[in-house]
């Protein structure tokens, strides 16, 4: 039974949910305690990005946020993105670069991409990293997840280019 | 620290009471994000303050007046003239930490490692902090002379930062020296300059990281008044820092090492901001 249960309502991936919770359950422990595994569990001390969500379009360590700090707000996790079936634009590349190992940080990896495609026109290369840098790696070195990345954001910027000329 | 139960007041009053009556077993929460590294497992109420209105930046007179749970991601964002607080918010940790992450949080329980209250006692800023009947002003100087978490025990809580909007003639630099991207400070040096000409009228420098307090380095800053704004000034000052400071060894740093890194960044940082007040002259 829990302790000190309060109730915690929010935008979870477009739909509006309410929760019973803890004052001291962290918003990635109610997650994949609801189901949503594909966020991870890696540090929990907001150092490795594994946990890594959206809250109101920005890139947050849910690991470091409390779930009742999530009162009212839209919150948009993994599976919010792409499925098995029909992945996302950046999950694709993913998968051609062969920029997966363990997997195990590349959903922290995507939510972070998504930040920063939601909030930026252009990609300079030191804006990406700004973006990027909260996520760590331990297997594939970052050089494929990075081409990956940079190949949507190529194709996203050429498409933004001629959408302004248009 | 343990989170027993949450509490979204309607108001700032509201937020003043019920921290005054829950005294030591209430907390207030902004961002949120140091709480979780509070070791000791005290029962605390949090009480949370971000629906409170204090996310805002304006320009006020002579000031630049960021609420106090403002996140630093809003901070680095923000341009303006004059604007100089977005570099060492790019500095801090991680964006996804920088997106919670509060200025007001940052500055109400200063940690060695603290970035934050080095630019702030540069800049010479002020602190807004609520009574519960008043609001009272706070300068920089006097905020962080001991640890500001002692500030806020009866429910007082900060409101706002108020930064000096720089003049055409005022150049400010900062530099956080780390090992890797998103890490703590080995050492972390802000200095503001105002310049008459090449001559150097006030200076303000302060450091963090590698001495367990951050604080204004007195002997640096008389070493550069009245001097010429030059290469020369600037290393003589930085070698003066150790009448102010016993710099410390941390994360496999000598205490010698840590002086030497403080002495290139002083300089680094002076150089910065007096390339910053000739930038403004022209």
């Amino acid at each position: 039974m829990m302790k000190n249960p309060q109730t915690v309502t929010f935008t979870l991936n477009g739909e509006r949910k309410t929760f019973i919770t803890r004052p001291d359950e962290k918003l990635l422990d109610l997650l994949r305690r609801e189901g949503y595994k594909g966020t991870k569990f890696g540090c929990g001390q907001g150092t490795c990005g594994a946990c890594t969500v959206l809250m109101d379009g920005r890139a947050i360590y849910s690991c470091l946020l409390y779930s009742m700090q999530a009162e009212n707000r839209d919150i948009r996790t993994i599976e919010s993105i792409g499925t098995h079936d029909k992945p996302s634009e950046f999950q694709q590349e993913l998968i051609a670069a062969g920029a997966v190992q363990c997997g195990y940080c590349i959903p922290g990896m995507i939510m972070s991409a998504e930040a920063l495609m939601k909030a930026e026109k252009t990609y300079p290369e030191e804006v990406v990293r700004e973006y990027m840098d909260g996520n760590l790696c331990r297997c594939t070195g970052y050089e494929k997840i990075w081409d990956a990345l940079q190949t949507v954001l190529a194709r996203r910027e050429a498409a933004n280019k001629a959408k302004a000329k248009s | 620290m343990k989170l027993c139960a949450f509490i979204r007041p309607a108001s700032l009053s509201a937020a003043h009471e019920n921290l005054r009556e829950l005294g030591r077993e209430g907390m207030i929460l902004a961002g949120g994000t140091a709480l979780h590294f509070m070791q000791d497992h005290t029962p605390v109420t949090a009480v949370d303050i971000m629906s409170l209105g204090l996310s805002f930046i304006r320009e006020e007179g002579d000031y630049y007046n960021i609420g106090a749970t403002t996140s630093l991601a809003d901070i680095q964002r923000y341009r303006a003239p004059r604007w100089a607080m977005h570099e060492i918010c790019r500095r801090i940790s991680t964006h996804q930490i920088r997106n919670i992450s509060t200025i007001g949080g940052n500055i109400c329980r200063v940690f060695p490692w603290a970035d934050l209250p080095v630019i702030l006692l540069a800049m010479d800023a002020r602190m807004v902090i609520y009574t519960g009947s008043d609001e009272e002003e706070f300068p920089a100087d006097e905020y962080f002379k001991e640890q500001p978490a002692k500030r806020f025990l009866d429910g007082n809580i900060l409101t706002s930062v108020k930064i000096p909007q720089l003049k055409a003639h005022h150049g400010f630099g900062s530099i956080k020296v780390v090992r890797a991207e998103a890490a703590f400070a080995q050492v972390t040096i802000a200095a503001l300059l105002e310049l008459d000409g090449s001559t150097i009228k006030t200076a303000r420098v302060a450091a963090g990281g590698a001495i367990p307090f951050p604080r204004r380095l007195p002997s640096v800053e008389a070493a550069l008044g009245g001097q010429q704004a030059n290469e020369e000034t600037f290393k003589e000052a930085a070698a003066q820092a150790d009448a102010d400071v016993t710099w410390r060894g941390r994360e496999g740093m000598t205490p010698e090492y840590s002086r030497h890194l403080a002495e290139v960044t002083i300089y680094d940082a002076l150089e910065r901001a007096a390339a910053f007040a000739r930038g403004r002259n022209e």
